[in-house]
């Protein structure tokens, strides 16, 4: 009986022992606890150096608006803002203005009136902001894919998309009011007159072989294809020059299906009247632009290329070589010339944004931007 | 949730000729038995797992490494598909095999070359006893997730068949608070419908001749869901999975010698659908793998054994033109030396003749110390060199897959410490290991735009990782009268640097790969008394980075869990009852960004086990 008595006095002991090294155990596991919190746990960004993040005073009203395509499937597209007057870049403004990410992947961006039409492309959306405080006004839905836009007047505007179809956006209502339809990607878009001009690349899920190539003119008073002709491979760039001719960039197509060309159209017969054609192997031409006269164009092809609109040959050497900058996005300001050239380094980092001078191509100012700086828009009294 | 009286055996083996190994026994995978392999690994071991969502893809990230530096296996054949050179965690269910055995870095040499991370095997023994076993579970979960689980052990001394049925029908339909609309929204397309059967035999004949055979078939079809911004219209993602692996063994013991004798064959069919970007694609690989070792213990202190192992990948792919194939014939030597009660080694050769090209040769060589006689302290190192060979994908994907591409490879270096005691009376074990590594990658293939198109992206040999970091782990097992205790613990830190960049704007030199926490803890504390068991696991991650500069980064984030159970012995019949409550706290976070998690959920589990 004392034997047994003391058997579990010392069992007593023991757990009262372990007891105490419990608590000890879970307190320890509450320390962990204490890097939980009840706010949402996102993402956080560390802005770059000297960011300017107050955005309250910021008119949009005079600069430049780079548009950060982000990662496929990432939703981190985004919208950096370069002030003129300032010269400050302000960082994903769009997120500043609304609270809340721009999506995935944004490819491109055009100014109507006091409005932004921004393309989120994988979210089948344009977030329609106002320019003085970059608020949504609305996001546009009911596209395929969608590409780039193009107003007709006050009233119109095209919207090119990679599933299928041109869609015709009521800019007073801000909806989607009818398609034009198109079996295939339709691109790159530019109004000459009563016409628009709309590149189409062919189905997009074939090899560049079984792709028909081809650009579309539609009359914008009937939103009827009129006419249309066969191009080079992925036509990816459409531009119009002062004496009225077309110019295209076709890539030759992601599997180097044939050499990448630059190739003219005569609007008044609708032919392609001169060619250009790359060398193999060495580049892939896109993103064509003009100076402001219009008589110059400028594109990538590894580094950025001048060509007189005249010419009658292809610029040997780059305007602005590439010198291993991973050139992305091309835009010439249309009212100084200047040359905007991005750096997407190596697509996933933040993007830098060069402003050259449109003389010499000498990098008068570098920017941080996004990811994947893609393309750009210039606000209509830009000056500088 | 039954467990046995206090077993000390050691889940960190110690010493191990100087190669790090750790072993998670059937009885700390019990909780787990309706997860699957990402839950219990990112709960338990130091392995960090990159969960997308639930329904979604998980992928390892060991010792800093990328995923597919990681190889799963399945009792010694690699669960990987060829053409990724990967495994998606998610779709392994934990009910398939029995023991998890973890081989960090150079020890996964002894299984196969090309996993820098290691090596995570997944293990079914036979036990020989005399008995038959039946088993059925099921589970009822949060959002309509459900998972059934069956099977039955039968056997005598000399002959054990292993029959197992997995069931699982997720919906996944939980709701979370959508950062674009700032409304709660439930999520869609996330649907997971698996099921997989595995049949095992073993056969002994005179204590001499092990004849083995298994067959295992999955079927895992899913919905991919989308991002947290991409909802605006949802375009249908699916993934079908469908995998048969079969493997037959035998093995011949001798009292000087012993030989084994593997072959496998697997068939993965996979189909991706993607309605958006117009793709529908069937991808049918075969592999066959075939592996012969000797063992040869004539000398006292001396086992060499010899081997030969020949992997024969056959794929047809939409996504590829034509049949690519590969074979590989590997050579292996592995010389284990006991100089003393204190010190062994262990040499591990590989050469690998790849599509007729002899591989980088792979030298490793392992030191283990044992310093004092009656404590169980045990301190080993070694140094490696490792190579891997490009995925089918990196070679053949149509039009932008580069055929040039070399393999990428490694020199590391590592060391630690073990430490167990059990006490005499068998009440109390602790065990503690902590090592170190440090590992520089060379030539790492990078998916990357070529610099005369950037329009074209090609896999190339671009990049250079340097990996180091610590791993810390303690267990405890201690028996107070009636109440038994288990608690484990990880902790790891990990540095995982670019060191090469290509660009004159690239700021990433020397920062974090992205999505590689700089550090992690896991601690689990487990309570069992009268056939309760009252469980507690903490998972905290650190901060993963999510660009290459270090600019943007996903805050850390702890996750509770709890476990209770209760079980009922009545004769030949155990009746098991377990709830979890998983995300105890509510936490809303995400792991990769914009892709949502699940906030507070539970599940219900009932076991039957009839056993005579």
């Amino acid at each position: 009986m004392n034997l047994k008595n003391k058997v579990i006095k010392r069992t007593d002991i023991n757990t009262r022992e372990s007891g105490f090294k419990l608590i000890i155990l879970i307190s320890l596991m509450v320390y962990f606890l204490s890097a939980c919190s009840k706010d949402p746990i996102r993402e956080v960004t560390t802005p770059p150096v000297n960011p300017p993040t107050d955005t309250s005073k910021v008119v949009y009203n005079n600069g430049v608006f780079i548009v950060n395509e982000g990662n496929y499937n990432w939703a981190n597209a985004s919208v950096t803002y370069i002030d003129n007057k300032s010269g400050l870049a302000y960082q994903d403004i769009f997120m500043t203005a609304n609270s809340r990410g721009l999506g995935d992947v944004a490819q491109s961006m055009k100014i109507s009136g006091d409005k932004g039409f921004i393309i989120v492309n994988n979210n089948d959306r344009i977030e329609v902001v106002s320019l003085k405080d970059f608020k949504t006004i609305k996001s546009i839905t009911g596209f395929s894919s969608p590409r780039y836009i193009e107003f007709i007047d006050s009233t119109k505007a095209y919207v090119t998309n990679m599933r299928r179809n041109i869609a015709i956006v009521d800019l007073k209502t801000l909806t989607v009011v009818k398609n034009i339809p198109t079996p295939y990607w339709t691109e790159s878009l530019v109004r000459f007159g009563q016409f628009m001009y709309v590149t189409c690349i062919g189905s997009f899920n074939v090899p560049t072989a079984d792709r028909k190539s081809q650009v579309y003119i539609i009359d914008t008073k009937t939103d009827v294809i009129v006419d249309s002709l066969l191009l080079g491979k992925e036509p990816v760039s459409i531009t119009v020059d002062r004496k009225n001719k077309i110019w295209v960039i076709c890539t030759g197509g992601y599997d180097n299906y044939e050499a990448p060309t630059l190739q003219r159209i005569d609007p008044a017969l609708n032919i392609v009247d001169k060619s250009f054609t790359f060398p193999v192997q060495q580049g892939v031409p896109s993103r064509l632009c003009m100076n402001p006269t219009q008589d110059t164009l400028y594109f990538l092809y590894n580094g950025v290329y001048q060509m007189a609109a005249g010419a009658s040959e292809l610029p040997a050497t780059a305007f602005i070589p590439a010198n291993r900058h991973l050139f992305y996005g091309l835009g010439v300001h249309p009212v100084t010339g200047q040359v905007f050239v991005s750096d997407a380094i190596d697509y996933v980092q933040s993007g830098k944004v060069f402003r050259c001078s449109q003389a010499n191509g000498q990098v008068l100012e570098s920017y941080s931007a996004g990811r994947i700086p893609g393309s750009f828009c210039f606000t209509a009294s830009s000056k500088k | 949730m039954q467990l046995k009286e206090t077993e000390v055996r050691a889940n960190l083996v110690p010493g191990n000729n100087g190669y790090k190994k750790v072993k998670f026994d059937s009885l700390i995978l019990l909780p787990y038995r309706d997860a699957d392999l990402s839950t219990v690994l990112s709960q338990i071991s130091t392995i960090f797992i990159k969960s997308y969502s639930p329904g979604s893809l998980a992928t390892t990230s060991f010792r800093g490494t990328p995923a597919n530096h990681t190889q799963v296996e399945w009792n010694g054949i690699s669960l990987s598909n060829p053409m990724l050179g990967q495994s998606d965690l998610s779709q392994i269910p934990v009910s398939a095999f029995d023991e998890i055995e973890v081989l960090y870095g150079a020890a996964g040499l002894t299984k196969t070359s090309g996993a820098f991370g290691g090596v995570v095997n997944l293990v079914t023994n036979p036990d020989w006893n005399n008995r038959i076993q039946a088993s059925v579970a099921q589970t009822v979960a949060s959002f309509d997730n459900y998972t059934t689980g069956a099977g039955v052990i039968a056997g005598t001394s000399t002959f054990q068949s292993h029959t197992r049925l997995n069931y699982l029908s997720a919906v996944n339909n939980f709701p979370y608070n959508d950062d674009f609309t700032g409304e709660k929204v439930t999520q869609s397309n996330a649907k997971v419908l698996q099921y997989g059967l595995t049949e095992e035999a073993f056969w002994k004949l005179k204590d001499k001749h092990l004849f083995t055979a298994r067959v295992w078939y999955s079927y895992d079809n899913r919905d991919v869901p989308p991002v947290v911004e991409g909802s605006a219209t949802y375009y249908p993602q699916k993934m079908l999975n469908k995998t048969l692996r079969s493997i037959l063994e035998y093995k011949l013991v001798e009292k000087s010698w012993n030989f084994s004798l593997k072959t496998s064959l697997v068939n993965q069919f996979m189909n991706y659908r993607n309605d958006s970007m117009l793709i529908n694609n069937d991808h049918n690989c075969y592999t066959s793998f075939s592996s012969a070792r000797f063992s040869w213990m004539g000398v006292k202190n001396l086992t060499i054994r010899p081997g030969v192992d020949y992997t024969y990948d056959y794929v047809k792919s939409d996504s590829y033109s034509g049949v690519k194939t590969r074979s590989t014939l590997g050579l292996y030597l592995e010389v284990a030396y006991k100089f003393n009660n204190h010190v062994k080694s262990q040499l591990i050769l590989r050469e690998d003749y790849l599509d007729g090209a002899f591989m980088p040769f792979v030298p490793t060589l392992g030191l283990e110390y044992k310093p004092l006689n009656k404590i169980n302290l045990y301190l080993n190192a070694n140094v490696s060199r490792n190579y891997r060979y490009p995925t089918l994908n990196d070679l053949y994907w149509e039009y932008w897959g580069n055929p040039d591409l070399k393999p990428e490879y490694d020199n590391g270096l590592e060391g630690g410490i073990t430490y167990n005691y059990p006490s005499p009376n068998g009440k109390f074990f602790i065990e503690t290991a902590v090592s170190g590594y440090y590992s520089w990658m060379h030539d790492m293939i990078v998916w990357s735009p070529l610099s005369y198109n950037p329009s074209v992206w090609k896999p190339q040999n671009v990049s250079e990782v340097n990996a180091r970091g610590i791993e810390a782990s303690l267990n405890l097992k201690w028996k107070v009268s009636k109440l038994q205790i288990t608690s484990s613990n990880n902790l790891t830190f990990c540095r995982s640097t670019c060191e090469k960049t290509n660009s004159p704007e690239d700021q990433s030199l020397g920062k974090q790969l992205i999505y590689i926490p700089e550090s992690t803890y896991n601690g689990t504390l487990n309570l069992n008394c009268w056939n309760f068991i009252l469980g507690y696991n903490l998972t905290f991650v650190n901060k993963r980075y999510t660009t290459p500069n270090n600019q943007a980064y996903m805050p850390g984030y702890s996750l509770s869990n709890i476990i209770f159970g209760k079980s009922f012995n009545l004769h030949t019949f155990v009746i098991s009852l377990q709830v979890k409550v998983n995300n105890l706290f509510d936490v809303d976070y995400q792991s990769v960004k914009n892709w949502p998690m699940p906030g507070r959920n539970y599940s219900l589990t009932a076991r039957f086990e009839f056993k005579k």
